[in-house]
């Protein structure tokens, strides 16, 4: 386990957010009384399916939206605050930036937002252009730039003020496997050179490869939390790895267990996936949680 | 709709902002206001005549800032009038014209001298008109021409130019030796009044019956200030002008020379022809 | 945590540039062609008129365009800015770095007011080239035929050629030109205004648009409705209301009477360069007020 500091890098308590929807009386609870702490230094998933609140959760911890109810701190200072921001990078989802810049020049930009200049803002470019693989299309338009590129290009644009969190909204929607999987071990290097790293995705197999920590959101509220280990270990069963087993150990094994009046249930490969808890949730909450 | 309404509460001290400023603003504009329209830097908006006069089109481009524009393109119309000899239309244009930027001088000269000397001289040749009808227009157009000279003068006091034109109206059109003496008199010592009018101010008058005294002792005093005055109608006008008043020869002015054939009248163009040489069809 | 500072004419900078940037990158400076094509149009009208009154008549034509121009293209360019990076969520990632909303603001509509005044700059080169270029061949003209006429004295001459001097190209122009551009900025800061909270930029245009006309019509509005006793007290409120809201676009025609020649009078331009800043000031203030907390 990492260590805990003491101020998280996200720190969100109970935070609602709803939106009215036209003068007649009906709203939608986007995000419903929603707790968790990303810690310094870990990746911390946030997955859940269309609509679940995933991006308005982050859009509040950005101060892109004020919270209905609740807060959202980052590294312990009001979301709104414009020394948080500057701690964080964000890439939104499906991320958009000026046709008319190239990518040298996008980085430019938004490093001069952050109030880098000269020297240090040039070497961060060519540093962050060879870091995300685009090295070569540095001075091609974005306005050519393939989905996949401009999502490396959101990504760079993200670290460029060297950020202590990076905020990640679904990071590799619409980007080819090859292409999220650069992006995924971009991430482990990430967590690696110490960056906390806070995404969100409903593509699982992702999420489980490099978050630490993951939280399920459903219909605005965090379902399950904890780390990948906890959440995928499943109560009441047990798996035994063997190594070098005979057929006539396992034989014996089996014997054993069905005297015991216990059962195999598989043989292999061992765990649940977070795909099948996950569709296992979405469905129990659709029961209890059927509109009103 | 749906954004309206999150922000309902902001609307409030947006308002108060707007009309609080509105208000503040409101006697600071009316002092800029009149101290721009003193200076002549702005022109106060049109009479409602002339509003109830325009077109759709123009009045939208007054009322939207463009009204240089508005005036330029009704300019250009009249020049239309002026070729197809539309004399009403033409004054009609111009009375808008005029309106809406009474303060543009070209405009007051351009409408006199198409209604004081193109319109008058239309008249004397429209083989369409019986020639009781034409005598009458002539008069109308070229007294509408003195109207408007005078309505120029009363915005441009200043003006050289429209008084200039005005005497040609005077001179060649209503043969007003009087009238014109004295549009020249009020064009001396103007901003870019020629030279010239001082001494026509004095050859006209010579003219004007009752006032050759008047004139021979002003052509006198003109021709004591030196050479440059000495002009060769000066001294033909004074000459006549001692001839009619019976002047004894000792007094005459030595250039004496009766026979002397008679120059051009100074700078006087005839009346299709514009300063430039470019001629008028 | 590292110092971010509370204001940054740094960032305010970089937002301007990057809006520069975007509109010369749009090809908006194109625009500047059909302005050359207008004036070099209204230059070569051939009409039965004096030198005067040609001079005079290109320099309205001309003068008349840029302005123009210039609201037009403050209305338009403003308009389609900030909704433009609200639909594109550039704005999210531009808002998500340590940028403060009246940083945003201020660098958008300095963006805009470089590129009005740059674009003014040179229509008013071009609208010079013009002027200059026909009042001189003009003159050469003038002196050339009253000196083969003969009649003419020297004093005669430079009379008349002061006659088209003073409808030629003074350097009291340029007054003109920052008298277009204080008028431009007040419409940018009004539309920045309004598209804090309209939805869409064809929107924002259209109300800019009529605003703006409104605002020139009011003082004419108020002479008509408040003076006279035959309007109903609601027509009368309605004026007055109006005329609190809506800013008065038709002092900014100072320039008409600077394009005749009348004499400058400085101390009027100074106040009125007074009353643009405090139209900016205002107007960006409730431009914040809507922007500060709006969502995205
Ligand atoms: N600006 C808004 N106005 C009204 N409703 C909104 C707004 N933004 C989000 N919502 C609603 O809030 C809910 C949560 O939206 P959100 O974008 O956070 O979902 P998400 O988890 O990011 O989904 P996805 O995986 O599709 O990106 C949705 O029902 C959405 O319709
Ligand atoms: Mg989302």
């Amino acid at each position: 386990m990492k260590e805990r500091m003491s101020t998280p890098a996200v720190e969100v308590s109970n935070l609602t957010k709803v939106f009215s929807l036209g003068l007649r009386k009906e709203y939608v609870v986007a995000v419903d009384n929603l707790s968790f702490r990303v810690e310094a230094g870990e990746v911390y998933g946030l997955i859940g399916p269309n609509g679940s609140g995933k991006s308005t959760t982050m859009k509040v911890v950005l101060g892109l939206m004020a919270a209905s109810k609740g807060s959202a701190k980052v590294f312990g200072l009001d979301s709104g605050d414009i020394r948080a921001r500057n701690e964080i990078g964000f890439l939104p989802e499906n991320p958009y930036f000026y046709k008319h810049l190239t990518g040298a020049e996008t980085l430019r930009f938004y490093g001069k937002l952050c109030g880098m200049r000269g020297a240090a803002l040039a070497k961060r470019t060519a540093e962050l252009l060879k870091l995300v693989d685009l090295e070569g299309a540095a001075n091609r338009r974005l306005g050519g730039y393939s989905k996949g590129m401009l999502q490396r290009i959101g990504l760079a644009q993200a670290l460029v003020q060297h950020p202590r969190l990076v905020i990640l909204d679904e990071p590799t929607a619409g980007v080819d496997p090859i292409g999220s999987r650069q992006i995924r071990d971009l991430i482990l290097r990430l967590r690696d050179e110490g960056y906390t790293v806070f995404l969100c995705s409903h593509l699982l197999e992702q999420v489980q490869e490099v978050c630490d920590r993951v939280g399920i959101l459903f219909r605005g509220r965090m379902r399950r939390e904890g780390t990948l280990d906890e959440l995928i270990a499943i109560e009441g069963q047990t798996t035994l790895t063997l190594e070098g087993a005979s057929p006539a150990l396992l034989e014996r094994l089996r014997a054993t267990v069905a005297e015991e009046g216990a059962e195999v249930l598989a043989e292999g490969h061992p765990r649940t996936s977070l795909e099948q808890l996950f569709i296992q949730i979405a469905e129990r909450g659709g029961e209890e949680n059927q509109p009103s | 709709m749906k954004r309206l309404f999150q922000r309902l509460p902001r609307t409030v001290p947006v308002l108060a902002l707007l009309a609080a400023f509105g208000l503040a603003r409101g006697p600071i504009e009316e002092g800029l206001r009149a101290r721009l329209v003193a200076a002549n830097l702005l022109v106060p908006p049109p009479a409602q005549s002339a509003f109830e006069q325009m077109r759709q089109s123009v009045l939208m481009a007054t009322l939207g800032g463009l009204r240089p524009l508005a005036a330029t393109y009704l300019s250009l119309e009249a020049f239309d009038h002026f070729s197809t000899k539309s004399w009403d239309d033409l004054r009609r244009s111009y009375e808008i014209v005029t309106s809406l930027e009474p303060r543009d001088e070209t405009h007051w000269v351009a409408v006199v001298w198409h209604l004081g000397i193109n319109a008058t001289a239309n008249m004397e040749i429209d083989g369409r008109l019986p020639a009781f009808e034409r005598e009458r227009r002539f008069k109308e157009y070229a007294f509408q021409a003195i109207d408007f000279a005078e309505r120029g003068i009363a915005q441009l006091p200043e003006s050289a130019a429209i008084r200039l034109q005005l005497v040609e109206v005077y001179r060649e059109k209503l043969k007003d030796d009087c009238a014109a003496s004295r549009v020249y008199g009020d064009t001396i010592g103007l901003p870019g009044a020629p030279g010239f009018v001082r001494r026509f101010h004095g050859y006209y008058m010579a003219r004007c019956p009752g006032r050759e005294k008047e004139a021979y002792a002003y052509l006198t005093a003109l021709y004591r200030e030196g050479k440059s005055q000495r002009k060769p109608t000066l001294i033909k006008e004074i000459q006549d002008l001692e001839k009619k008043l019976g002047i004894p020869v000792p007094q005459r002015i030595p250039e004496a020379d009766p026979d002397r054939p008679r120059p051009n009248q100074a700078p006087r163009r005839s009346s299709n022809v514009l300063p430039g040489g470019i001629v008028v069809p | 945590m590292r110092p971010v500072p509370l204001f940054s004419p740094g960032r305010v900078a970089t937002i301007a540039s990057g809006t520069v940037t975007q509109l010369i990158r749009m090809k908006t400076f194109y625009f500047l062609l059909a302005f050359a094509l207008v004036v070099v149009a209204a230059g070569n009208f051939n009409l039965p008129a004096t030198p005067a009154q040609e001079l005079s008549m290109i320099k309205k034509v001309s003068f008349g365009t840029m302005d123009l121009f210039a609201w037009l293209f403050a209305i338009v360019a403003t308009a389609l800015l900030i909704p433009r990076d609200q639909e594109d969520r550039t704005l999210y990632t531009i808002l998500s770095k340590p940028v403060r909303r009246v940083e945003y603001l201020l660098g958008k509509l300095g963006g805009v007011l470089v590129v009005v005044g740059v674009s003014l700059v040179a229509m008013y080169a071009i609208c010079a080239t013009m002027i200059g270029v026909r009042e001189s061949l003009f003159v050469a003209a003038e002196v050339e035929a009253m000196q083969a006429d003969g009649r003419y004295s020297e004093e005669d001459i430079a009379g008349q050629v002061g006659l088209i001097r003073q409808q030629g190209l003074r350097p009291e122009l340029a007054i003109a030109v920052l008298a277009f551009f204080l008028k431009a900025a007040v419409v940018a800061a009004v539309t920045i205004f309004l598209s804090t909270f309209a939805s869409s930029s064809l929107f924002t245009i259209i109300v800019s648009i009529l605003v703006f006309l409104v605002g020139h019509a009011h003082t004419m509005a108020s002479s008509f409705w408040l003076h006279e006793s035959g309007n109903s007290a609601f027509v009368r409120m309605l004026v007055k209301v109006v005329k609190i809201l809506i800013p008065d676009f038709q002092l900014f025609a100072f320039s008409e009477g600077v394009v005749l020649g009348e004499a400058v009078v400085w101390p009027l331009v100074w106040q009125m360069g007074g009353l643009t800043l405090a139209y900016l000031a205002v107007f960006l203030l409730l431009s914040l007020l809507v922007f500060v907390d709006k969502e995205f």
